[in-house]
């Protein structure tokens, strides 16, 4: 009787003690649970249309974006708009791979700068311009915005136009103190010279020396003759 | 009875209303004001009247639908004058094929009868040749009601239309179109139905009836007859080959047509027509038109032929259905501009100009790449607004549920997906690229 008393009040010791485990854990996963559920939210549902792998790497290329401090919007978005062309899970996951990589460049180059700057200057890397041509747009300037230079300079790498001279082009006229309406002339007169048939880099060398804040600085005033040639102009 | 022939001067104005969109249900309403003097030998119209037409159109890729109707007012009393509500739903286009089926219910009101009613559905197969032609084929049934010598028709029709030019050429494009419709109708009626009817079945010399029509010896030998009703087939044939010529602003529509039938279900009136009109854009939604010709007979309506005439002006542009002109091939070469201005409460807004398409739609990382809808504001001109944060963002157009491409006139790089998006930079101060 004894045994058997003692043996059942040890079990109900386990028992009890089972019992407020149960409960605990319960009440930690109460507690957890919003958490849990909002992370979830925030698990873009459409990156469950990829398969498992794809998926995977995907949230993996991710997290390294998050701890590295780069924007992992840039890759989401990325891969949505992969998924929504339809492309193979491979290719999107090659296609976010490019864009940390190249935020990773952007972010050494150009230091503590704003993501649409980072993500701006990342576009020019994966357009193929070298990690050190980034480094002009280092200083920064107040009151000043690099993104249409950005944006122009990847364009115009992605037309054609060899990347030495695009980049020499556009650090020229970002020093010279161009405007974004200066950078948008130039790309659509370089782009309506390329439809007309004119090679890339030519089209460009043409129409640079045209942009306005190319001018040297005056010494003086220019002879007659020329200086009605300019007023022409 | 003779034929009554009516001559229509119309000044025509419209006035597009459009509503707030949302972006999953892309609805237009298109209303229109037409002041109008209508001259008729007999009947009960008045001899000035201003005439409402409201539209309502909902659609997306693959399914539309339509409601139609007017009304007259005239010595400040409204009375309706027709409407219709039509469905259309089509398939996917796969290796250049798409099916479509066409769904109607419609009432007319003519100045010699109390209105006739009209249920008709119809099925049609297309087959495309890339963007430069196509052809058809289909049937359907249509159900009449209150038409004295129609009480049920089956129709069968064929077509084929190419197009020649390009609307960025300057001579525009042609597009050139010739279909064959059969009708075979019956009529089973009493003999003491409508007089007409009673006509119809009677073994008299030839008469002609309320819609023209002539039942001859022949056409009684073809009768059933029994104590109290009889039954007559009818079939007649229609060719008709038109085109539509578009170049710049000016627009150009043409048709001339025959009806093949016997004499006893086609009348003298009814064997030959043709018509034309002209429009002039002089901007995105006004425009001149002019235009007349003359339209056979519509036993299936119990309508006569009738002669017309028109002169207006007009402020809107009402999208083609798509079951009444050839279909084509999404083509996105047709986007001509591409534009973002600010708009109210920090928004950005996207204009779009493109022509000749019935749906246009966006999506970029602003959007999470979900396409969203524009909606069409004029004969060209489609708009959305948009939240746009300041920074650089990508866009992809497509229309007409066709591939996406980037939007013309801002710089463009490679997308990592064997394509390309456009690059569009909004500042903080001010929109725009």
């Amino acid at each position: 009787m004894t045994f058997a008393h003692g043996l059942a009040s040890r079990m109900s010791l386990v028992a009890a003690r089972h019992a407020r485990c149960a409960a605990a854990a319960a009440l930690a996963l109460a507690v957890a649970a919003p958490t849990l559920l909002s992370a979830q939210d925030a698990e873009p549902d459409r990156l469950a249309r990829l398969d498992i792998s794809s998926k995977y790497a995907i949230q993996l290329l991710i997290d390294s974006a998050n701890t590295e401090g780069l924007p992992s919007r840039a890759l989401r978005s990325k891969a949505y708009e992969g998924i929504a062309k339809k492309a193979d899970g491979r290719q999107i996951v090659a296609a976010v791979r490019r864009e940390l990589i190249a935020l990773r460049v952007a972010r050494t180059q150009l230091g503590d700068v704003d993501d649409d700057e980072l993500m701006a200057a990342a576009a020019v890397i994966e357009a193929g311009a070298k990690p050190a041509q980034l480094s002009t747009f280092r200083p920064r300037v107040k009151n000043r915005s690099d993104l249409q230079a950005f944006t122009i300079w990847a364009s115009l790498i992605w037309r054609g136009v060899p990347t030495e001279d695009a980049s020499s082009a556009i650090s020229k006229l970002w020093q010279d103190g161009a405007d974004d309406a200066t950078f948008v002339s130039l790309w659509n007169n370089v782009q309506s010279d390329i439809l007309r048939g004119l090679n890339p880099g030519t089209a460009l060398q043409n129409r640079i020396r045209e942009a306005p804040g190319r001018a040297p600085p005056s010494k003086g005033p220019p002879p007659e003759g020329q200086q009605e040639r300019e007023g022409s102009k | 009875m003779s034929e009554p022939k009516v001559a229509i001067v119309t000044l025509t104005t419209a006035l597009l209303v459009a509503i707030p969109s949302e972006s999953r249900l892309a609805a237009q309403i298109v209303s229109k004001l037409e002041a109008g003097q209508y001259t008729v030998t007999d009947g009960a119209l008045p001899l000035s009247s201003i005439r409402f037409a409201p539209t309502f159109e909902w659609y997306r890729p693959y399914t539309k639908v339509t409601a139609h109707g007017s009304a007259l007012l005239s010595d400040q009393q409204l009375q309706l004058a027709d409407g219709i509500v039509s469905g259309t739903f089509t398939s996917p286009t796969v290796y250049g094929v798409r099916a479509e089926m066409l769904g109607n219910a419609s009432r007319a009101l003519d100045d010699r009868s109390l209105g006739t009613d009209q249920v008709d559905v119809q099925t049609r197969v297309h087959v495309l040749f890339h963007d430069l032609g196509g052809m058809w084929f289909g049937g359907g049934v249509a159900r009449p009601w209150r038409v004295a010598v129609v009480s049920s028709a089956d129709v069968a029709d064929a077509g084929i239309w190419t197009k020649v030019g390009d609307v960025a050429n300057r001579f525009g494009v042609a597009t050139f179109t010739t279909t064959f419709t059969n009708f075979s109708f019956s009529k089973i009626a009493a003999l003491h139905d409508t007089l007409s009817a009673a006509l119809s079945c009677s073994t008299e010399a030839p008469v002609t009836n309320v819609v023209g029509m002539v039942a001859s010896q022949q056409a009684i030998s073809l009768a059933t007859t029994t104590n109290d009703a009889c039954d007559r087939q009818s079939r007649f044939s229609d060719l008709e080959t038109s085109v539509r010529w578009e170049a710049g602003p000016i627009e150009f529509a043409g048709k001339i047509g025959h009806r093949f039938g016997d004499a006893y279900d086609v009348t003298p009136d009814s064997r030959r027509w043709s018509s034309a009109s002209a429009t002039m854009w002089v901007s995105d939604r006004v425009a001149f038109i002019a235009g007349g010709g003359r339209q056979p007979a519509l036993p299936l309506r119990g309508l006569p032929a009738r002669s017309f005439g028109m002169a207006g002006l007009e402020l809107a542009y009402s999208p083609v259905s798509k079951g009444a002109v050839p279909v084509s091939l999404p083509h996105t070469i047709l986007v001509r501009s591409f534009e973002t201005r600010p708009a109210a409460n920090g928004m950005e807004k996207l204009v779009i100009r493109v022509g000749g398409v019935e749906s246009v739609e966006v999506m970029g990382d602003f959007s999470d790449w979900s396409p969203l809808t524009l909606t069409r504001r004029g004969r060209d001109l489609w708009e959305l607004a948009l939240p746009l944060a300041a920074g650089v963002h990508s866009f992809n157009v497509r229309v007409d549920g066709g591939p996406w491409a980037p939007p013309p006139g801002v710089p463009t790089m490679r997308d990592g997906f064997n394509g390309e998006v456009g690059l569009v930079v909004i500042t903080r101060e001010k929109g725009g690229h």
